[in-house]
C-alpha cells in the first residue's frame, strides 16, 4: 500500500470511529451542560440500548428482515425505550439528590454504571451476544479509498442528529429552559419553568442519543455485551471535554479528533501500537494543561 | 450464693448441649474445604463457570465414593473476575476461611498475584488453566500448574508458522500478563531464528474497532497474524481483518479456543489456526466425562473444564496420599506426582512445577467449528 492511500484509509478509519465517540459524547455534555453531572452510566446505556436494539431487531426481523428494514424501527424503539430508561434513572438516582453536594451525585452515578452493567451481566450471563444483520461490505470508492454503504449512514446519522440537537438546543423553548436551568435553577423556578420536567427531558434525549450510537454499534461491529459500554464512556467523556464540555458542536469536533487522533496514532511508526494510548490520553492532559475549557468551551465565570 | 431455680435449670440445658455437641461432633466426619478461585463474573465470566462446575463435578464423584479418607470435600468459591485486585480479595478469604488447597487460576493477569497469598499461607495451588510464563518465576514453591505454559505454546506456533512457509508475522496482544507473556516470547523465539516480525501491536481490552490496526498491518503485509489474547476482542479482529481484505493466516492463542468465535466472526473464523489444551471433544479419554458434565449441567463443557475435573481429582489423590489435610504433605505429594491420570493427559511435574510434556494441540476453523488440525506443523500426539 502506498503512503497515500495509508493515510487516506487511516483519515476514514478515525472519521467512522469519531463519529461514534461524538454520538455518546453529545449526550455526555448535554446532561454535564444542564445540570453539571458527570452521568457516568451514560456509557451504560449505550450498552443498554444496544442491547434493546438488538431485541426489537430478533423481533422484527421475522418480517422485516435484518436489512435496514429492521434496523431503523429497532433504533427508534431502543432510543424510546433507553431514553425512558433515563428519565426513570434521574427521577429515582439523582432527582432526590439535587441539592446535594455535587460529590454525592457523582457516586451514585458511579452505582448506577455498575447497577446497569450487572443487571445486564446477570440477564446474559456475561456472554458476548453476536448481532448479526444483512448489511454486507458493499459501498463506493471514494478514490483510493473503500467506504461501505453502512459506514456512510453511521457518519450521517451522527451528524444529522448533531444538527437536530443544536436546532433544538439553541430555538426551541425547551432548548431555551435548558440553557437557562444550566445558569441558575433557582431563578428559572421562579419564572415559571419546570425544572425538573426540563431535566428530565435532557435525560431523554441524551440517553436516547446513546441508545442510538449502542444499536448503530451493534450492527457495525456485530458483537455486543454487558461491558462494551465501559471503555466507550471514558472515550466519549474525553472527547467532550477534549471539545469543551457542555457544547455540543464542541463534543461532536471532539469525538472525531479523538477518533482521528488514535487512527493516526497507531500508524505513527514507533508510537503505534504499544504506545497509542498513552499518545492519545497525553492530549488530554495538553488540553487540559492549556486549554482547560476545550476547543469550544467558554470560560465559567464563577459568580459569588 | 445460691442459683436460682430457674437459671440452675438453664446452665443444666446449657451443659447438656455442649455435652450433646461436644459427643455429636467426632461422629459428623469434617468437611475439607477446597477452594475453587475462577472468574464467575466479568468479561471471563463463561469460561469461569465451566470451570467451576468441573470442580463441583469433580468433587460431587468423590463425595459419592465416600470422600477422602472419609471426609467429604466441600467446595468454596472464590470468585477473581478475571481481576488482578479482585482476586486478592477472592484468595485473602479463602485462606481465612481455612481452605486446605485451592483449585483453578483462569486469566494468568488476577492469578499472579495470589501465588504469594497462598504461599503465605502453604496452600497448596493447582493451576487449571492459568499459563503465563510469569507464574513460573514467582510461585513460591506451592503452586502446580497443570496447563501447559506459554513456552510450550510459543513452540507449537512457531512449529506451525514455519511448516507453512511463514516469513513474517505481525503479532497482537492486549497487554495483561496472559497475551503479553506470550506475544513477547513468540517475538523473541521468531527473531532468534533471524525471521521478522513486521508489526508488533498493543490494543486495549475491549475495543471494538481495529480498522487502524487492520489498515497498518494490510499495510505491513506479514505471511501470518498471531493474536495472543481472549477470543471476544478476537472475533471482532479477525472479522475486520478480512473485511480490511487481509488474505493471509492467521493464528490465535488459546484464550481464543471458544466455540463462541464463530457465531461472533462468522464466516471470517474459517481457516483460522488456534492453538489450545486439549479440550474435552477433542480426546477420546473424555467421552465419560462429556457425558457426565452434559447430564449434570445440561451444556457442553468449556475448554478448561477437563484440566479443572483433572485438577481437583489430582488434589484429592495428593490428600490421600498425604494422609489427610496437612498442607506441607500435600504439597510434597503433588510435588511428587508422577504419571496421575488425567481425564485431559497424563500429569507428571518438572522441578519448576509444570506440566513436564507439552499438551498443546492446533484446532482449525472448518465449517463454522472447530476441528482438529493433524496436517504439517501440528504437534505429535504424546
Amino acid at each position: 500500500m502506498p503512503l497515500q492511500e495509508i493515510l487516506l484509509q487511516q483519515l476514514a478509519n478515525g472519521l467512522i470511529l469519531g463519529s461514534f465517540y461524538a454520538l455518546v459524547a453529545l449526550g455526555y455534555s448535554m446532561v454535564y451542560g444542564v445540570i453539571k453531572l458527570l452521568n457516568f452510566a451514560h456509557g451504560d446505556l449505550y450498552m443498554v440500548g444496544a442491547f434493546a436494539g438488538f431485541g426489537c431487531l430478533s423481533l422484527f426481523s421475522g418480517w422485516l428482515g435484518a436489512g435496514w428494514a429492521g434496523i431503523v424501527p429497532s433504533i427508534l424503539l431502543s432510543m424510546v425505550a433507553v431514553g425512558m430508561l433515563g428519565v426513570v434513572i434521574d427521577r429515582v438516582a439523582y432527582r432526590p439528590l439535587r441539592e446535594a453536594p455535587k460529590l454525592s451525585v457523582l457516586i451514585t452515578a458511579l452505582a448506577v454504571s455498575m447497577l446497569l452493567e450487572n443487571t445486564v451481566l446477570a440477564f446474559t450471563g456475561g456472554q458476548f451476544t453476536a448481532f448479526s444483520t444483512d448489511l454486507g461490505f458493499t459501498g463506493i470508492d471514494l478514490g483510493l479509498v473503500h467506504v461501505t454503504y453502512t459506514q456512510m449512514v453511521l457518519v450521517g446519522t451522527s451528524i444529522v442528529l448533531m444538527v437536530v440537537l443544536e436546532l433544538f438546543v439553541s430555538r426551541t423553548r425547551y432548548g431555551r429552559a435548558m440553557r437557562a436551568i444550566a445558569i441558575d435553577q433557582d431563578a428559572c423556578r421562579l419564572m415559571g419553568i419546570d425544572v425538573n420536567r426540563t431535566i428530565a427531558l435532557t435525560f431523554f434525549i441524551g440517553s436516547a442519543l446513546a441508545a442510538a450510537s449502542g444499536v448503530l454499534a451493534g450492527v457495525y461491529y456485530g458483537s455486543i455485551n454487558f461491558f462494551m459500554g465501559f471503555l466507550i464512556g471514558l472515550k466519549a467523556f474525553t472527547a467532550a471535554v477534549i471539545g469543551g464540555i457542555g457544547n455540543i458542536p464542541g463534543a461532536m469536533l471532539g469525538g472525531l479528533l479523538l477518533g482521528l487522533l488514535e487512527a493516526f496514532g497507531t500508524q505513527i511508526p514507533g508510537i503505534g501500537g504499544q504506545w497509542k494510548d498513552v499518545f492519545v490520553f497525553a492530549f488530554l492532559i495538553l488540553f487540559l494543561v492549556f486549554r482547560p475549557t476545550g476547543i469550544l468551551g467558554k470560560p465559567e465565570v464563577e459568580r459569588m | 450464693m445460691s442459683l436460682g431455680r430457674t437459671t440452675r435449670g438453664i446452665a443444666a440445658a446449657v451443659a447438656a448441649l455442649a455435652l450433646g455437641l461436644a459427643s455429636s461432633a467426632p461422629a459428623r466426619a469434617a468437611d475439607i474445604k477446597i477452594g475453587a478461585m475462577v472468574p464467575t463474573s466479568g468479561s471471563e465470566a463463561p469460561y469461569g463457570i465451566d470451570m467451576l462446575n468441573a470442580i463441583r463435578m469433580a468433587a460431587d464423584q468423590i463425595n459419592a465414593k465416600g470422600g477422602v479418607l472419609g471426609d467429604k470435600i466441600s467446595i468454596i468459591p472464590g470468585d477473581d473476575a478475571c481481576d488482578p485486585q479482585a482476586a486478592v480479595n477472592a484468595a485473602s478469604k479463602l485462606v481465612s476461611q481455612g481452605v486446605t488447597g485451592v483449585v483453578g487460576g483462569y486469566c494468568s493477569g488476577a492469578t499472579l498475584p495470589t501465588l504469594k497469598i497462598y504461599g503465605d499461607a502453604h496452600v497448596p495451588f493447582v493451576i487449571t488453566a492459568s499459563n503465563s510464563t510469569a507464574l513460573i518465576g514467582a510461585n513460591p514453591g506451592n503452586a502446580f500448574m497443570i496447563n501447559s505454559t506459554g513456552y510450550d505454546q510459543v513452540k507449537t506456533a512457531v512449529d506451525l508458522f514455519k511448516a507453512k512457509g511463514v516469513k513474517t508475522i505481525a503479532i497482537i496482544n492486549e497487554g495483561d500478563a496472559y497475551s503479553a507473556d506470550l506475544a513477547k516470547l513468540t517475538r523473541a523465539a521468531w527473531e532468534k531464528m533471524g525471521d521478522k516480525v513486521v508489526d508488533y501491536e498493543v490494543v486495549s481490552k475491549g475495543e471494538q474497532d481495529f480498522s487502524a490496526v487492520v489498515t497498518k498491518i494490510r499495510a505491513a503485509k506479514p505471511d501470518a497474524v498471531f493474536w495472543t489474547a481472549y477470543y471476544a476482542d478476537g472475533a471482532l479482529l479477525l472479522k475486520q481483518l478480512r473485511q480490511g481484505g487481509y488474505t493471509g493466516m492467521i493464528a490465535l492463542g488459546d484464550g481464543s479456543n471458544s466455540p463462541k468465535l464463530f457465531q461472533l466472526a462468522g464466516p471470517a473464523a474459517n481457516g483460522v489456526y488456534c492453538f489450545s489444551n486439549p479440550t474435552a471433544n477433542f480426546l477420546p479419554s473424555a467421552k465419560l466425562f462429556t457425558e457426565q458434565y452434559v447430564k449434570q449441567f445440561h451444556q457442553q463443557p468449556g475448554p478448561y473444564s477437563t484440566l479443572s475435573y483433572d485438577g481437583m481429582m489430582l488434589m484429592a489423590h495428593a490428600i490421600q496420599v498425604a494422609g489427610g489435610p496437612d498442607k506441607a504433605k500435600i504439597v510434597a505429594a503433588l510435588k511428587a506426582t508422577k504419571d496421575f491420570k488425567g481425564v485431559a493427559g497424563p500429569i507428571s511435574f518438572t522441578p519448576q512445577n509444570t506440566l513436564a510434556r507439552s499438551n498443546f494441540v492446533v484446532l482449525l476453523g472448518e465449517g463454522g467449528k472447530w476441528t482438529l488440525y493433524t496436517g504439517p506443523g501440528a504437534p505429535k500426539a504424546p
